[in-house]
């Protein structure tokens, strides 16, 4: 990575790029005279996007999106590493627990939006309780397989010199299980959007799931395929988002060679 | 900059299964039988806190109903044709959807894998497009396709072969630049190099991508059944809690469970079958 001179930079930018741009320019042209009533052009779609964006509620609705899932991922993040780390530690607890937390990761919660939404509410409390129930159980699965996984050496160097608890967990425990705990929040991370936009969908007065519903409902297409557009940008750039974040918090580890590291066994939709 | 960064790390599969026997033995640890006690007691000490939960009355009767109000309808319910009619449902969608990803995505990602410039050039499409909440089209295909058992599929379909295309892709990918070469030097035919070496190396990867979609199939056909009208076991749930039947909602919630379960032991079991081959403590 170092050593790229300015020409090998842009090269393999242009072998990535000219695909994807191909794709859009197909799209553009394809859909460009298109009379279809379900096909407007893709130029329509993006023009009603803009528009919606500076003059609708769109924004609106994005932020309220936006704020579902950043509380519910930040209470499935804090629930699922603090308890991941107690049972990732406490070896006859994980052995214990492993079959219930397979179970409940096995569980759709997609299935309990209709019993939540409909007994607790269509507000924003029960959608980001939903998506913190969706999302802790990866993360709280990858913590506890992240902490089992750290060599057992260090485990025991730490032991023999009687390092602390509260700085064995801050150093050692949880360093160690850092990069599986980020591969578990990616993953928590598209259940959250998954969430957010079921449980829009499914009941709730504003949030993007709820303006593609009702924009298609009221076969506004133009308006259905923008909201499709507008939350899928919003799934690419979480994502971006949390790898910058992964690569500002393991830069350590990602400079290791490939070999050095870890596998990530777990990180599993 | 921003592009080469976001590299992807599919799930790697198998280091850590592949060494489980050794683990094993290592960790010696409580016996077979004292493990199982153990963990019929969590889940008898889980079972306990929900009813404890249930009846303090913190949650209203029809948000959380008490197990013994949940675990009583199933006998009822095993009795009566809708409920195998919406598993049947279910899994048909789930299957139909999840074939169709299988067969598309592997030998895509095969094919793209082995040739560094087909994977370079579709990186950024994929990452682009599996980062997409395949639900978020569900409104879109009732537009176009209407509110049809195809519509189900379709969504499955699209859910699970991204999953499916990145294992295989990696998969493929992880043949050594040792052995590479070696295939090389030796002029080995192209036929011969993908069914002896690429296939075997790839095939752990792959399982672990048809696992990962067998999982999301079942999550992603009971989200549109949720979300639609469309029969199966997310239909039953809403019409159960609809009717103020919230012990059966939670029953047909547990089957769901149950059936992403047994799909994880399932593909597990066969993984291991599949690839008894390998050396237990196979390092690259």
């Amino acid at each position: 990575m170092s050593t790229r001179t300015p020409g090998a930079l842009w090269k393999p930018l242009l072998k990535q790029l000219w695909l994807p741009v191909l794709c859009v320019a197909v799209l553009l042209v394809a859909t460009a005279g298109s009379t279809s009533f379900y096909f407007p052009p893709a130029t329509d779609v993006l023009a009603t996007l803009w528009r919606e964006l500076l003059h609708g509620g769109l924004v609106g609705d994005l932020l309220f999106s936006l704020r579902n899932i950043a509380l519910g991922l930040g209470i499935a993040t804090v629930v699922g590493v603090g308890a991941g780390l107690v049972i990732g530690e406490v070896d006859l607890l994980r052995q214990a627990t492993g079959p219930l937390l397979d179970f409940a990761r096995a569980t759709p919660t997609v299935a309990f939006v209709p019993v939540i939404i409909l007994t607790l509410g269509i507000g924003s409390g029960p959608k980001v309780f939903l998506i913190a129930l969706g999302s802790v159980w990866p993360i709280l699965l990858n913590t506890v397989s992240g902490v089992h996984g750290i060599n057992p050496a260090v485990h025991e160097t730490a032991h023999s010199y009687r390092i602390p608890w509260r700085l064995r967990l801050l150093k050692v425990v949880l360093p160690g299980a850092l990069p599986q705990i980020f591969a578990g929040i990616r993953v928590a991370l598209s259940i959250a959007v998954v969430l957010m936009v079921v449980s829009e969908i499914y009941g709730s007065p504003v949030g993007l799931g709820n303006f593609i519903l009702q924009s298609g409902s009221s076969f506004a297409v133009p308006e259905t395929w923008a909201g499709t557009v507008l939350i899928g940008i919003l799934g690419y750039g979480l994502s971006v988002l949390l790898l910058a974040a992964e690569y500002a918090l393991l830069g350590w580890y990602h400079q290791r060679p490939p070999r050095a590291r870890r596998s990530l066994s777990r990180n599993e939709v | 900059m921003a592009i080469s960064t976001t590299d992807r790390r599919p799930a790697a599969p198998d280091r850590k299964r592949r060494a489980r026997p050794a683990r094993r033995t290592r960790a010696g640890g409580p016996g077979r039988r004292v493990l199982l006690l153990l963990q019929l007691s969590a889940v008898l000490a889980v079972l306990l806190l929900w009813a404890a939960l249930a009846a303090a009355g913190l949650v209203s009767s029809t948000a959380l109903p008490g197990p013994t109000a949940v675990f009583g309808t199933f006998p009822e319910l095993f009795g009566t044709s809708a409920y195998w009619q919406a598993v049947g449902d279910t899994l048909n969608g789930a299957l139909t959807g999840f074939l169709a990803a299988a067969v598309i995505g592997v030998p895509l990602g095969l094919v793209t894998g082995t040739y560094a410039a087909a994977e370079q050039s579709s990186r950024l499409l994929v990452d682009v497009l599996r980062s997409f909440p395949v639900i978020a089209l569900l409104p879109v295909f009732l537009l176009v396709l209407g509110s049809t058992p195809t519509t189900k599929t379709t969504v499955v379909f699209l859910a699970c072969v991204f999953p499916v295309f990145l294992q295989a892709q990696y998969g493929a990918r992880s043949v050594t630049p040792m052995i590479a070469e070696t295939m090389d030097s030796y002029r080995v035919p192209r036929h011969l190099r993908f069914r002896k070496v690429i296939l075997p190396s790839a095939t752990p990867s792959v399982m672990t991508g048809l696992r990962l979609a067998a999982t999301t199939s079942v999550l992603v056909a009971i989200g549109v059944e949720v979300l639609t009208t469309l029969p199966g076991i997310g239909h039953e749930v809403v019409l159960a809690q609809q009717g103020g039947a919230a012990a059966q909602a939670y029953a047909y919630i547990i089957t769901a469970g149950t059936i992403g379960y047994s799909i994880n032991l399932l593909s597990q079991f066969a993984e291991r079958r599949l690839l008894r081959w390998r050396p237990p403590a196979h390092t690259d």
